[in-house]
């Protein structure tokens, strides 16, 4: 017996394979309960933008005032609607299960597979990518013939592309981010806390809690380097046309940093991890 | 040429490191600032060799280091001393194309997605491994039948029986045709037919019933029943607190040390003194070495060394009234706990 030759192909061809077939089996997965999939792909990221429209309308009234930090209740609103959409489409803490299955020892049979079980994940995500790009666009077509006059309509074509171009690489930064997080379950066991903490933290910095621009100029300049205000508050002021090609510029290469970055730190932590995981559960 | 599937432990020690709690209110206090490290012994010193279309046992009480042996030997494990190789290399620092030769199977965990049916588990597995599309499809229909799932290929794992699931598991580990497999407790739950219908498989394609004229899978068996190791495997290994207590053939230690058989009396009404505590009969009974183990009010049960046991039940039909009399070889549980109470290494 000598084993299995190779049906063909060299490693990267394998995973392209094994991602592909990932990304298959994750949209079965997604789509097997229909209730799970109404909450979880399509109404998943509205209730906080919801809550927030109340708050600062409370805002806006208790203080009298017109504006706040060059946004009107009408842009605050505008900014709030495009924040929930685009958030529909960055990777989230709940995306993965990582840390469970390092806790309870599943991640053991990957160990022994002729793998980069990083594959796995990224399927997860090309998964969750794919479905939101479509969703996203429909409910917010259904929104513009809705509320057509009053619903926020992008600049140009361009802008667009170039929201988008940012969203998808943040959200990608999102993806190394919370597998960062979820291999610190080699070493402990408050990953949960810890990515609750995170995904506060990113959505404050992507300006999701309160527009970035009604933050003072220093806090902005510093926001300005970290790759979360790229993935949501960027995106929607070049949506808007509030912020231009330089800026998006800036955002890709802070993006792309932040990603070459983050994958060595993912790197680094995989395998260090792996040389201390004792295989428990088995 | 590739490397022959041999697995070798070399002086092999795996020490774990962990923290020992401070008791009360002012211990967990200073468990916050100050902890003291433990070391413990998981494996010490083992040598062992293992070689290629081989079916090895591997036995132990619980926290014996069986498992911790397989996790060093798959490369999931560092060892901290000594040196655990498969095909030639250190398990821990294996190649993409060894992983390939080689397959686990953890009772207590699925190696298949929870979520899906197993023949899409079983697809992702081809595609990992690198199976061609033909043979692939031979080997599921083929292994499905034979271990009686076919019908269960396309229901989510997780509305299949233990036994379908165990079934699956095995074919998934199997499906790339690896000369290495590892099986950590397969049997653990299952009903004696699931069981027995595993061990067949494994003996089948230990001996090479894959189809292939080539040598059989080589293939190192864990498990606490005794039926899976006494009807499947040749060698047997015996870990106890992380030593090897004993590694050789199995028919051998049963000849060398079981030598005994096991005599089940049961009495006759009459003869229901002779069954109490503190009777003659035990002590009459001790001179053919004789060792009275069980006791109900009418059934005794005594271990006899084989070359005796003739005479043995002779004087026995002497002494007292008997219904009905049974002799067996000696079970393999028993000659196990003999061999831990002698605390022995026993090579053979």
């Amino acid at each position: 017996m000598t084993g299995s030759a190779p049906a063909s192909g060299s490693g990267l061809a394998r995973d392209l394979r094994l991602l592909g077939r990932a990304v298959a089996y994750e949209f079965q997965k997604v789509t097997a309960f229909r209730t799970g999939f109404i909450v979880q792909e399509l109404l998943r990221g509205i209730e906080r933008p919801v809550v927030l429209l109340f708050l600062f309308h409370a805002v806006y009234q208790v203080g009298g005032r017109d504006e706040v930090g060059g946004y009107s209740y009408a842009d605050t609103v505008h900014y709030l609607l495009l924040i929930a959409f685009f958030e529909k489409l960055v990777f989230h803490d709940r995306g993965l299960d990582l840390s469970l299955q390092i806790f309870e020892g599943y991640v053991t049979k990957y160990l022994v597979m002729p793998m980069r079980y990083f594959v796995l994940p990224l399927g997860r995500w090309v998964q969750f990518v794919a479905l939101q790009v479509v969703v996203v666009p429909c409910l917010w077509g259904i929104g513009a013939l809705a509320l057509s006059g009053w619903w926020p309509l992008p600049v140009s074509g361009l802008a667009v592309l170039e929201a988008l171009c940012l969203i998808l690489l943040g959200s990608y930064c999102h993806l190394l981010l919370y597998f960062i997080l979820h291999s610190l379950a080699f070493w402990l066991d408050v990953v949960w806390s810890l990515l609750v903490m995170a995904r506060f933290v990113t959505l404050f910095i992507g300006g999701a809690v309160l527009p970035v621009a009604m933050m003072p100029e220093r806090v902005i300049d510093v926001l300005r380097w970290l790759f979360p205000y790229w993935t949501l508050a960027a995106p929607v002021e070049l949506f808007l046309g509030h912020q231009g090609h330089a800026d998006f510029g800036r955002g890709v290469l802070v993006l792309g940093a932040s990603a070459i970055g983050l994958e060595i730190v993912r790197q680094l932590l995989w395998r260090a991890g792996i040389r201390r995981y004792s295989g428990s559960g088995m | 040429m590739s490397e022959p599937a041999t697995i070798r432990c070399e002086n092999v020690q795996k020490v774990f490191r962990t923290y020992r709690r401070q008791k009360g209110f002012a211990g967990i206090l200073r468990n916050l600032f100050r902890r003291e490290t433990v070391e413990v012994t998981a494996l010490a010193d083992i040598d062992l060799a293992i070689e290629p279309g081989e079916l090895v046992g591997l036995i132990g009480p619980n926290g014996a280091g069986k498992t911790t042996l397989v996790k060093a030997l798959v490369g999931i494990l560092p060892v901290t001393g000594g040196r655990a190789t498969l095909f030639g290399r250190d398990s821990f620092h294996l190649a993409e194309r060894h992983k390939r030769r080689l397959s686990l199977v953890m009772g207590q965990r699925s190696q298949l997605w929870w979520d899906l049916p197993p023949i899409d588990s079983f697809r992702l597995l081809r595609e990992i491994y690198q199976v061609d599309r033909d043979v692939f499809e031979r080997r599921v229909k083929e292994y499905a039948e034979r271990l009686d799932v076919s019908d269960r290929l396309a229901i989510q794992l997780r509305h299949l029986s233990l036994g379908q699931r165990m079934k699956m598991e095995i074919i998934g580990a199997f499906l790339h045709d690896p000369e290495i497999v590892f099986l950590d407790e397969p049997t653990i739950g299952l009903d004696l037919v699931s069981s027995e219908t595993i061990r067949t498989f494994l003996v089948e394609l230990n001996q090479g019933g894959n189809g292939r004229a080539a040598n059989g899978a080589t293939i190192v068996l864990t498990s606490h029943d005794m039926e899976d190791i006494e009807e499947t495997c040749k060698r047997l290994v015996i870990l106890d607190a992380g030593r090897l207590l004993f590694d050789g053939d199995l028919m051998d230690l049963q000849r060398r040390i079981v030598g005994k058989r096991s005599v089940e009396v049961h009495l006759d009404p009459s003869s229901a003194e002779a069954a109490q505590a503190g009777s003659p009969l035990e002590r009459e009974l001790a001179a053919f070495g004789a060792e009275l183990v069980q006791r109900a009010p009418l059934t005794l049960t005594f271990i006899v060394p084989a070359e005796r046991t003739q005479a043995f039940i002779r004087r026995l039909f002497e002494l007292v009234e008997i219904r009905d009399l049974t002799v067996e070889r000696q079970p393999l549980e028993q000659l196990i706990k003999e061999i831990f109470q002698g605390r022995e290494v026993v090579t053979a």
